[in-house]
């Protein structure tokens, strides 16, 4: 096990790696646990987890007592959650306190709040092996109605629904929810034995960051571990890459007023120096105000209120969603694939190339200047084995020219058109 | 310029402070240089949001149509080079606007040549290039914005509550107008609004990260915008009783929604008190429906309400209300159920009090993490002359005598409102993975 990494410290305590950079500019810290597992027709059972975990402890009878718990720790966030990083499933908890020197008495906020996620990770409140049925049925009902809820978001949705379509078959088609169907059919006893199986075999990363109590920092950490039952983490697979093929199109109608069209690319695999050309190249085409798809559709054609182009690295997607009137939807399509040509011959002026670079540089340098920030790009970084600390990362794209970028994009295709637009009522 | 420029507060428990100055031409300014963030932030904030559809000047009483703040946020962004966003972009930095019911703000972030972006952003909003043919250009955009926030079900539940609740107060309509409201919007109109409100005496600058006051200061001398105070908005005074006591509509949303709220039936002119009880209400909305809240739980295992539950406390110098929503199968026995909570008298005992002002202070030093925080916040209490550093103060002098006097002056029969959105068609697909997808 390395000593640094990222700019972090670096080391192993109960077979788990631990990053940790105390730093007292902040007046908080955090401590976050994450867990990794491939995306499967577990998803379900596993997204019910922070919903369930927020229920009560063997300590915290119920839910109010948890969270009183918190406010007396002057309102620490002690959070579980879920997210998709692509084809994997993470279950993360993390621990949000300011420092105790702001706080009287300066208690030992750090020592009260890992114990208290602890109890909330370790010693849920179950019965036979299970969580508590009346909590169960009630949690599955909140997961499925938040699901649909997703749809009150017509430009998440959209999203969702256009991976569903161009990954169809592939674990990336999982909602991160796990799909509505696949909530309602659960059994009480598979969210606990979803917990077990994260911290058993999930492929684990622990972080600190903020105003950190540097005495004795690793030994309160090392307790914390300690409390996870004996694990055997099992690899992620790779994500599959399918053969170019022939452009998928759908369009589903709701009553909407604004249409959504999101066009999906692929990317083959590569190294982080082609990755850094791509990020300049999705900047450029769909960035921000500088980029192409703002000043050629939204400001010089009028055809959409928005337009932007985004990276999935974990997977090797370029994403382009734009909000528009359904009538320009060919148009806009044709758009793209026009900026997307040009781009990928070269055509770009070294104006573009400077603005495209110095808001990737400008958005790099300011990850120091939030924990959480921070936590997550080196969680990021140690997740694709770059040992790279942002100001290390900024290297990447100093000198990259504009046939580099160019060249980054080769191999790029669109797989799917996605178009969520009115139906007769929104019109 | 010397250090007799700014007034400086302190806070000791943070190790923080806040350099206060107002330019010979009257702009006022905060600066929080701190050398704890790379990052810089700078906001300039006008007291002119989308309720300030009336005002009086010269001697003549002037009307715009809905939407109009919005609109003209839209069109400061716009110059004979149409290079506006393209001089922050260069210099890596990232500037935007947002026009609220009583408020505009512009502001941007900057890792690198802060002064330069602050000339632009003070540029940016000392002229207004106004013409018929550009306004026009734009109607498209912003309509096209409109169409989508109409599209959100919360959106629209907001709207349709604020309207039950107010039946002449501007606040009952949407911040960016609507379709048919903007369509009236020409440029002479533009660009009397921007005569009348953006002048220094009704706008504030706020600047936070590794800055030197003194520059900060200097290029505030800068700014080109007018002298003066704006004119007094004029609205028709709505303290009475709510418009409509229920409204609902049928929306495609996959599960009903309810808002529920009371209206302020009187208004505080002093910002300091009104900030005060603001943070009463806060906290009597807190002990009804926070997570730790036995009354929420109790709600909660009898099936009214679920974790989509949410609340909140507006109030500015001529309105104020709270709400509280949530998705339900049964709206009204939610409605019901969320009504009779908060008229029913609270009771706080030593343990929440004790725990609140835990919480109270942990936000308050959570407020100190970003640059875009620091800066947001004293624009803000700088357009209202508050004092910095004060909401500690202002918290320890709140009893729980004063929560639940609050709750019996707020809480009344006739200042309550409720609106539903109700489930209305399928969505399509279910949530689910399709696992087909048709290719041409």
């Amino acid at each position: 096990m390395v000593e640094a990494f990222a700019g972090f410290h670096a080391t192993e305590i109960e077979g788990v790696p631990v990053l940790w950079l105390p730093d007292r500019r902040f007046k908080t810290f955090r401590f976050a646990l994450q867990a990794r597992r491939p995306m499967d027709r577990r998803a379900a059972a596993r997204s019910l987890l922070p919903g369930l975990l927020l229920q009560g402890t063997r300590r915290d009878p119920d839910r109010p007592a948890l969270a009183r718990r918190m406010e007396r720790l002057f309102g620490a966030v002690v959070v579980p959650s879920t997210g998709k990083e692509g084809e994997c499933h993470v279950l993360r908890f993390s621990l949000d306190s300011i420092a105790p020197d702001h706080a009287p008495g300066h208690p030992d906020l750090l020592g009260d709040g890992l114990e208290l996620l602890a109890d909330l990770l370790a010693r849920p409140r179950l019965e036979n092996g299970a969580f508590p049925e009346e909590v169960f049925v009630r949690e599955r009902t909140q997961a499925t109605h938040a699901a649909r809820a997703l749809f009150n978001d017509k430009a998440a949705w959209a999203t969702q629904q256009a991976l569903a379509h161009a990954c169809a078959g592939e674990p990336m088609a999982i909602p991160e929810h796990g799909g509505v169907e696949a909530i309602e059919s659960l059994r009480a006893d598979e969210p606990e034995k979803a917990r077990q199986d994260f911290l058993a075999h999930g492929e684990m990363l622990a972080l600190a960051h903020g105003a950190l109590p540097e005495e004795s920092l690793l030994e309160r950490i090392g307790k914390f571990l300690r409390e996870l039952p004996t694990r055997s983490p099992e690899p992620i697979p790779a994500s599959r890459h399918p053969e170019h093929r022939t452009r998928g199109a759908t369009v589903e109608r709701a009553t909407v007023q604004q249409s959504k069209l999101v066009l999906v690319f692929r990317l083959p695999a590569a190294d982080s120096a082609t990755w850094a050309g791509r990020v300049l190249f999705a900047s450029l085409l769909g960035g921000g105000p500088h980029s192409r798809l703002f000043r050629e559709v939204r400001e010089k054609h009028s055809l959409a209120y928005y337009a932007h182009a985004t990276l999935e690295r974990f997977k090797g997607l370029l994403l382009v969603q734009v909000g528009l009137d359904q009538s320009a939807a060919a148009r806009v399509e044709e758009e793209v694939l026009r900026q997307v040509d040009e781009l990928r011959a070269g055509t770009i002026t070294t104006d573009e190339l400077e603005t495209a670079r110095a808001g990737v540089l400008s958005a790099l340098a300011s990850v120091s200047d939030g924990i959480g920030e921070r936590m997550e790009f080196t969680a990021r970084q140690w997740l694709l084995g770059q040992d790279r600390s942002p100001e290390q990362q900024q290297e990447l794209y100093v000198h990259t020219t504009a046939a580099q970028v160019a060249q980054a994009a080769e191999g790029l295709w669109l797989d799917h058109s996605y178009l969520l637009a009115p139906d007769d009522e929104g019109v | 310029m010397g250090q007799h420029d700014f007034e400086i507060h302190k806070d000791r428990l943070l190790d923080e402070e806040v350099w206060l100055a107002t330019t010979s031409h009257g702009l006022r300014l905060r600066v929080v240089p701190t050398e704890r963030f790379q990052e810089a932030a700078a906001m300039v904030s006008f007291r002119y949001g989308s309720t300030d559809l009336g005002f009086v000047e010269g001697g003549g009483a002037h009307r715009s149509p809905e939407g109009v703040a919005h609109y003209l946020e839209h069109k400061l962004f716009e110059d004979e080079e149409l290079k506006v966003f393209d001089r922050f972009a260069r210099r890596g930095a990232r500037v935007n606007a947002m026009t609220g019911f009583t408020r505009t703000s512009y502001h941007f972030t900057a890792t690198d040549q802060v002064l330069e972006n602050l000339d632009d952003l003070l540029h940016l909003v000392s002229r207004a290039h106004v013409t018929p043919e550009n306004v026009d250009k734009e109607r498209g955009i912003i309509a096209q914005e409109i169409r989508m926030y109409e599209d959100s079900a919360d959106y629209r539940l907001f709207f349709d509550f604020l309207g039950g609740l107010f039946g002449s107060h501007p606040v009952r309509h949407p911040v960016g107008g609507t379709v048919a409201s903007i369509a009236d919007i020409t440029a002479d109109e533009l660009l009397a609004c921007y005569h009348a409100f953006y002048r220094t005496g009704n706008a504030a600058m706020a600047v936070a990260g590794p800055v030197d006051p003194h520059a900060i200061l200097q290029a505030a001398e800068g700014c080109k915008l007018a002298s003066g105070k704006a004119p007094e908005s004029v609205w028709e005074e709505d303290l009475g009783p709510v418009l409509r006591s229920w409204f609902e509509r049928e929306l495609q949303v996959p599960r009903s929604k309810v808002m529920l709220g009371f209206k302020d039936r009187d208004v505080v002119g002093d910002p300091e008190a009104r900030l005060r009880r603001h943070l009463v209400t806060e906290i009597l909305l807190d002990r009804l429906f926070s997570p730790s809240s036995e009354i929420r739980e109790d709600l909660r295992r009898r099936g009214i309400v679920d974790d989509s539950l949410s609340f909140g406390y507006l109030s500015d110098f001529s309105f104020g209300f709270s709400s509280v929503s949530c998705e339900s199968d049964d709206p009204r026995a939610a409605a019901e159920a969320l009504r009779r909570t908060m008229l029913r008298p609270v009771e706080l005992d030593e343990d929440y009090v004790d725990r609140v002002r835990r919480k109270m202070l942990g936000r308050y030093v959570r407020s100190f993490g970003s640059v875009r925080n620091l800066a947001f916040g004293q624009a803000q209490e700088a357009l209202d002359d508050i004092t910095p550093f004060r909401m500690l103060e202002r918290f320890s002098s709140v009893t729980a005598a004063d929560v639940v006097a609050r709750q019996r002056e707020h809480c009344r029969e006739d200042s309550c409102a409720v609106a539903v959105a109700v489930a209305g068609q399928q969505r399509p697909g279910n949530g689910s993975a399709i696992p087909a997808a048709q290719r041409s």
